[in-house]
């Protein structure tokens, strides 16, 4: 599965870019609040990130099954199979 | 507080307001305010919108023309306020009467107006002379002191949503302090507009499960909450010393008895869970005001339809109120008209004040699915008849804070 190790990598780096942490630091199994130091508007900014790199609107409906990274990941697998790689988003004008 | 005034999304002035309240009339509709833009980039499409407003059809003259949409709202309500006080302000010592507004966001519809035309049409030289005046957040308490020729202290307070509860709790440190002998104090807010309704929509503040049905989205208590619901308007009331009410036999309302205001210190956009402080805002109000809790007969809940801030707000009241809080009546008045940010704590408390005059409790609507984690026997979706002698209004802002006001039937 290249494109589902991509989306993991992907979104390990995401958020060790948003936390200024190295990427090996991440682990699939960590929970975004708990060990990540995550709050609700710190969740809130990130997902808005990951949107933005996979093209997709996350309702809030599906918040509440976020809660590690590997759930992060899983999430994007079956809603982003074949996302395009980040910097090739296109800018939509309602952002 | 001898004179009410309201512009909302169930009608404008205080008898049409009180009237669909009592009747459970939502105010909350599909989200038209700004049509043109993609509604389907919005995650929330719902709001409580003050349809067809037109300043001029309340107030005439050329400064109720300049200035914004949410002071516009404010010269409505303090207009119908002063006019229910009875005061005739031409006989009143102008630099005894002071002005004090709660406002949010300040004059957002010019504001996200002008910002099109320089970033958008790279139109600089083409802003509009009246921008700076009308978008700055005490436009609306200059307007009213220039309508009212009020020259006392001329206060704005922004504390986001609890801006005009501590307009209330000002206003009558100032009367006590002496500073004042009348303070006309209002909330007032008008942010339905597409780009501060946009910032909130990234928030995940707001309800966007009712989107086909908005009169449902604001459901405080209920387990299917899921956000608040954007509201606008404004509130007035007209706060005088009880000797100047009594002298000029005015009908005296209610009292505002007590104030507190605090802060959690805590985080920007989210209450402490346990509720302890929110708790101790109440105790201090109450212990401000020299009233026990067991002497509480009702709350004005802040109550936003929030899945977190209903349930730490019931805590709160529990773990205050103890066995007591079974016996309180407790209401959500944004259930009605959603929630108007600085406006919330005006109406909340001009809603404060007809119960107690009234002994009528609004409903609380769309409580049809209670949560089992902020039920109290006193949340009803029907009005209920009860004679309240003290009243606790709850305002909680972004920026960790807090205010509560303890309103009292004025026994003199």
């Amino acid at each position: 599965m290249t494109n589902g190790t991509d989306i993991a990598l992907r979104v390990r780096t995401a958020l060790a870019a948003f936390l200024k942490r190295d990427v090996a630091t991440i682990k699939p199994g960590d929970v975004l609040r708990d060990d990540l130091g995550l709050d609700s508007l710190a969740t809130i900014e990130l997902l808005y990130q990951i949107e933005d790199a996979f093209d997709l609107e996350i309702p809030d409906t599906d918040l509440p099954g976020l809660v590690t990274v590997a759930d992060v990941t899983a999430y994007l697998q079956r809603r982003a199979p074949e996302a395009p790689p980040a910097p090739a988003k296109p800018q939509s004008p309602s952002r | 507080m001898t004179g009410l005034g309201v512009t909302s999304a169930i009608g404008i002035g205080a008898r049409h307001f009180w009237q669909a309240a009592l009747a459970g009339r939502s105010g909350v509709s599909k989200l038209t305010a700004f049509e043109s833009m993609p509604m389907e980039a919005y995650r929330s499409q719902v709001a409580g919108q003050i349809h067809d407003f037109s300043v001029g059809r309340y107030i005439q003259g050329a400064l109720a023309e300049r200035v914004d949409r949410f002071a516009q709202f404010a010269m409505v309500a303090a207009t119908e306020a002063v006019a229910d006080s009875g005061l005739q302000l031409d006989r009143e010592d102008p630099r005894r009467i002071g002005v004090m507004v709660g406002a949010g966001m300040g004059g957002m519809v010019i504001a996200e107006q002008e910002y099109h035309r320089v970033y958008q049409d790279l139109r600089p030289n083409r802003v509009v002379p009246n921008f700076i005046p009308e978008v700055t957040l005490n436009s609306a308490s200059g307007a009213l002191a220039i309508m009212c020729g009020a020259k006392g202290p001329n206060l704005t307070i922004s504390t986001a949503c609890s801006s005009s509860a501590h307009a209330i709790g000002l206003a009558r440190e100032a009367i006590r302090a002496g500073r004042a002998d009348v303070v006309i104090a209002a909330g007032a807010d008008a942010s339905i507009v597409p780009l501060t309704f946009a910032g909130f929509c990234s928030l995940r503040a707001l309800s966007t499960a009712f989107n086909a049905s908005p009169e449902k989205a604001s459901r405080p208590f209920t387990r299917t909450r899921d956000g608040f619901v954007m509201g606008e308007g404004a509130g007035a009331l007209i706060l005088e010393s009880l000797d100047h009410a009594r002298k000029r036999g005015a009908r005296i309302y209610a009292e505002v008895a007590g104030y507190a205001a605090t802060s959690e210190a805590h985080h920007m956009v989210v209450p402490r869970e346990d509720g302890l402080e929110i708790a101790n805002t109440m105790a201090m109000a109450l212990s401000n005001a020299r009233i026990r809790p067991a002497q509480v007969d009702y709350v004005n809940a802040h109550a936003t339809s929030t899945p977190i801030g209903d349930v730490v707000e019931i805590r709160a009241i529990k773990h205050l109120f103890k066995r007591r809080a079974s016996q309180i009546a407790v209401n959500a008045t944004k259930s009605l008209v959603g929630h108007a940010l600085g406006a919330a704590g005006a109406l909340a408390g001009i809603v404060c004040a007809l119960t107690i005059d009234s002994g009528l409790i609004h409903p609380t609507i769309n409580y049809d699915d209670p949560d089992p984690d902020c039920a109290l026997p006193g949340i009803s979706e029907r009005a209920q008849e009860r004679s309240v002698e003290v009243a606790l209004l709850n305002a909680f802002g972004f920026g960790s804070n807090n205010a509560t006001v303890v309103f009292r039937r004025c026994s003199i």
